[in-house]
């Protein structure tokens, strides 16, 4: 394979037809930098996101009276379910001084009470796939048949709203990126589609010539790939404007930006993401070549 | 070796070539002649595939090309250098890379192809133009480059079409000299002409075609 031929040929190519290649770089830096900003919007929804399911709870009351054995056990058996991540005892007389803590100085409210009124309970963290309202009902259900157990109580709007806010982003973030991607291959995909044209005479002779398909074919893609690498390389110069004005500027009339992360790894992505997407692109506009 | 077995080659109901046998020894050299529209392009094209055969078979070396693999076309192409009629030459490339592009095609070494495309070129005598573009040529000198191209990675047969048209006698005969020196050392040789003063004294095979059936063999 004559790959500096193919390259040389690729550079001639990208030169002799400036401003159709100029255009299309242009086009794929600024689709590229949507991808960056969808990115940025997205890991930082995520940095949010991601604590709130920790501070999911449930809480399991436990029968009056349960003798230390059975509470045990009740624990053991919690312990091993493979949704759990934590199981947190809290006996009658914890909660009780957890109350008066609560209640401070109005804690006289519960002077005169000889007998401690409260239950035993047990708080259960889920670990963070399980919280959604589906699956927390269904660990609910499952944890009430455990004997011993009176009742339980947990938050299934919030559970539900944590789910729905992650899925919801998730989802419009994989759709911006995946239109964008179409985008830039299109991009592509019309610009070596209109070189491939022009120099159709040329791929005539060399077909004659005796050149195989990858022959013919690695200019173009090699082209397509400089024109994503280069669009990338123009995104990375977009992306870190964006990223001086909000980190800066912006965060200074508006602090509460100052708490915003910007990934600096997706701007080592984008040139990668750009040279995939631009082969992809030149090699759908090239197609099989009839010999 | 060249064969034509019963070959046929039509055009919507028009025939071009009808019943064509012709056997080409490997290391011979022979000359095709009739006049315009007889159908000799057609049957050079038939060769290296640029069009099928309507009916019979053709035999290029080992390869039997009613049964070749559409893959193995580049690799048949590759064994034959063809001096087209209308050059195909690459308006983008400069005459040292129109030439070098045969030998890139076959996956030459960047300094051998050098080395090889030099040679080509000084036997055309055209080393002193390899910068120029095809389009500041003239006819004379871009049929050389075409044949400088066909030549230049020593292929088994050289096919060779109206090779001559664009040259006055003396570099014509420089030309065929050039093709006869090549087809000492053992190419095929398969020349397409109407201009007689090629063959005349060559001891070659001659064969003649008429409205696209084989009329007559003579020796030049
Ligand atoms: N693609 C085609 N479609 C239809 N007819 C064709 C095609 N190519 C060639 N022909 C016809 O086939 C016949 C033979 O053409 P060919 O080019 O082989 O002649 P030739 O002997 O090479 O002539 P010349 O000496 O002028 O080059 C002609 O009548 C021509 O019109
Ligand atoms: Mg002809």
């Amino acid at each position: 394979m004559a790959m500096p031929y193919s390259f040389k040929s690729a550079l001639q190519s990208l030169c002799r037809e400036k401003w159709i290649n100029i255009l299309s770089i242009f086009t794929v830096a600024s689709s590229l930098l949507i991808v960056t900003l969808t990115v940025f919007f997205l890991y930082n929804v995520e940095l949010v996101t991601s604590h709130l399911p920790e501070r999911f709870s449930m809480m399991i009351y436990l029968k009056d009276n349960l003798p230390r054995e059975d509470t045990q056990n009740v624990i053991n058996m919690l312990q091993k379910r493979a949704d759990v991540s934590k199981v947190r005892y809290i006996s009658k007389s914890d909660a009780l001084k957890e109350l008066k803590q609560t209640l401070k100085d109005t804690n006289y409210i519960l002077e005169g009470l000889d007998d401690n009124p409260l239950a035993s309970s047990i708080e259960l963290r889920l670990k963070k796939d399980f919280v959604t309202g589906a699956t927390a009902a269904r660990i609910a259900e499952e944890v009430k048949k455990i004997p011993g157990i009176d009742s339980v109580f947990y938050g299934e709007k919030i559970a539900e709203a944590i789910h729905l806010l992650k899925r919801s982003v998730e989802n419009i973030s994989l759709i911006i990126f995946l239109t964008i991607s179409l985008g830039v291959i299109f991009v592509t995909y019309s610009t070596v589609k209109i070189l491939f044209y022009r120099k159709n005479e040329e791929i005539e002779i060399l077909k004659l010539l005796g050149a195989t398909g990858s022959f013919i074919r690695m200019p173009f893609l090699i082209e397509g790939g400089i024109i994503g690498l280069m669009g990338g390389a123009l995104g990375i110069v977009g992306a870190f404007i964006f990223y001086i004005a909000v980190t800066y500027r912006l965060s200074m009339v508006i602090p509460v930006l100052k708490t915003l992360v910007f990934p600096l790894e997706i701007l080592i992505a984008l040139p990668v993401i750009g040279i995939i997407l631009g082969i992809i692109g030149s090699a759908i506009a090239i197609g099989r070549l009839r010999l | 070796m060249i064969a034509f077995q019963n070959v046929s080659k039509y055009y919507d109901l028009h025939t071009v070539l009808r019943n064509i046998n012709i056997t080409i020894q490997k290391g011979e050299m022979a000359f095709l002649t009739g006049p315009s529209g007889a159908g000799k392009s057609t049957l050079l094209r038939l060769m290296y595939m640029a069009e099928l055969a309507d009916e019979g078979n053709i035999i290029i070396e080992d390869l039997d090309l009613a049964s070749l693999k559409m893959s193995r076309i580049p690799f048949l192409r590759r064994s034959i250098g063809v001096v087209f009629q209308d050059f195909k030459l690459i308006k983008n490339l400069n005459v040292f890379n129109n030439v070098a592009l045969a030998l890139r095609i076959r996956g030459v070494v960047e300094r051998e192809a050098r080395n090889l495309t030099s040679e080509a070129l000084k036997k055309v005598n055209l080393r002193h133009l390899a910068d120029s573009y095809p389009q500041s040529l003239s006819g004379g000198e871009q049929q050389r480059v075409a044949i400088a191209r066909a030549i230049v990675a020593d292929p088994l047969v050289i096919l060779a079409d109206e090779p001559t048209g664009n040259l006055d006698p003396g570099t014509a005969l420089d030309i065929i000299k050039l093709f006869r020196d090549l087809n000492l050392q053992g190419t095929t040789v398969l020349i397409a002409t109407h201009n007689r003063e090629l063959f005349r004294g060559t001891g070659k095979r001659v064969f003649k075609l008429d409205g696209g059936t084989l009329s007559g063999e003579e020796v030049g």
